[in-house]
């Protein structure tokens, strides 16, 4: 079961990047990997056997011997299961199968890297390390045949970017998915309606307004002036990094909405930086009432409201002056 | 359809429904303008609030409306434009139309608006 949910796991990944047998057919048709590749590539299988463990072993060593690299490698168990893993990759390198189920292998190994946090720099050095010392051995193995070393690394060549390729495709993806996340969850920063006075209401914005949201949020302020029968609606953007034609749009379009249903609403917090971008873009918010600060704007809401403010201080002396 | 007109104090009171055609509207339109003159009303209140769509035809009338009976003394305020009817109108740019017209939320404070420019008026007056 367990095996189960790993595979679809990985089926999932693979549907996510959209890596099809025609896609995988393609990436191979690119690379000139054929064939005649895959051949070459059985043919030194047996001598692969041979020389995985010390290579392997050098593979390590260079690793460990890096600051940035030694760091993932810590435990030594975690170092035996790597380096067992890493035997069966070499393996199958030259076993010729570059199947669905390879391909599978090699973005999960991928992706696993891309979570521990592996710099792409790094597994490309590895890489190169790699293909450097088996070109080595090769060419040392068929010391009275050059010509087929060659043809070998070659091959070797072309598989390994294949590898290479995918993996970098899916440390991409997997950064594409943060992103689409976080800009879900930036779309997701409610936007409180708050009421501060009877008919007044407050709407904090914070965050970056793009059109989806400044919609929901033209939604949910209409629905609660007509639900709290406010006159008055203060929009602060002191928290909108951006202010720009669309947004300022999207702002006018809600001002003009609530002004239809009889609420004024009056827009407080625009930066030195903003004010002056809107005049430089040529966004007229001359319809618009605007203030510096929410407290300049909960003055104003005050007064249209009818409202005066008198500190304790002097109401309490008035009082007993009064009585 | 007719819409009914009902007589409060200095001020006439239309409230629109949604079966109204575009007819019905100019209709009221006349008898708006009209009933201004012979009731001497210092203003009028229009009543939107059953209304779910408020096309182009409707906000120009209603337009006209207010201008037509500013001309004859007295003050227009809309009443009711339920959040969507004014998210769609914004959207489609209906609003332009209706600015420089009054607009509440609902009665009492349509009513509250009028008596005060009323008082003012009467002031100066």
């Amino acid at each position: 079961m367990i095996d189960d949910t790993k595979q679809d796991a990985e089926r999932a990944l693979m549907r996510e990047m959209g890596i099809t047998e025609r896609e995988i057919a393609r990436r191979r048709a690119f690379l000139e990997f054929g064939d005649e590749d895959i051949k070459e590539l059985m043919s030194i299988h047996a001598l692969a056997e041979q020389y995985a463990d010390p290579v392997i072993e050098a593979f390590y060593q260079h690793l460990l011997s890096f600051e940035e690299t030694r760091s993932f490698f810590q435990d030594p168990k975690l170092l035996e299961r790597v380096k067992r893993s890493q035997k069966d990759y070499f393996r199958r390198l030259t076993q010729g199968e570059y199947d669905k189920a390879y391909i599978e292998d090699r973005l999960k190994v991928g992706a696993v890297h891309e979570r521990i946090g592996l710099p792409v720099k790094s597994y490309l050095g590895m890489y190169s390390f790699y293909l450097r010392t088996v070109a080595g051995r090769l060419f040392e193995a068929y010391q009275d045949a050059p010509e087929r070393a060659l043809r070998a690394s070659r091959s070797l060549m072309k598989v390994i970017f294949l590898d290479i390729g995918l993996a970098i495709d899916t440390y991409i993806s997997r950064r594409e998915q943060l992103i689409r996340k976080q800009q879900e969850a930036m779309r997701e920063l409610p936007t409180p309606v708050l009421q501060v006075r009877e008919r007044l209401l407050v709407l904090p914005i914070v965050g970056l307004l793009e059109s989806y949201r400044a919609r929901q949020l033209t939604e949910q302020l209409l629905n609660s002036i007509s639900a709290t029968r406010a006159k008055v609606a203060i929009m602060d953007i002191t928290g909108v990094p951006i202010v720009d034609s669309k947004v300022a749009n999207h702002l006018l379009q809600t001002v003009s909405a609530a002004r239809l249903m009889g609420a004024t609403v009056i827009l407080t917090g625009l930066s030195p930086q903003i004010a002056q971008a809107l005049v430089a873009i040529g966004v007229d918010l001359s319809q618009v009432q605007t203030t510096v600060d929410l407290q300049s704007g909960l003055e104003e809401a005050e007064r249209l409201l009818g409202y005066r403010l008198v500190p304790v201080a002097v109401r309490t002396s008035a009082d007993q002056a009064q009585l | 359809m007719k819409a009914p007109i009902l007589k409060q104090g200095p001020y006439l009171i239309a409230s629109l429904q949604p079966e109204l055609t575009d007819t019905d509207l100019l209709q009221l339109q006349e008898a708006l303008v009209e009933q201004v003159g012979r009731f001497r009303s210092r203003g009028i209140i229009l009543d939107v609030t059953t209304l779910d769509v408020m096309d182009s035809f409707a906000t120009r009338t209603l337009r006209n409306i207010a201008q037509a009976v500013g001309l004859r003394g007295a003050e227009a305020v809309i009443v009711g434009i339920r959040p969507e009817v004014a998210f769609a109108m914004v959207q489609l740019g209906l609003d332009l139309r209706l600015s420089g017209v009054q607009t509440t939320l609902d009665l009492e404070e349509a009513l509250a608006i009028l008596d005060r420019q009323h008082k003012e008026l009467g002031r100066r007056g």
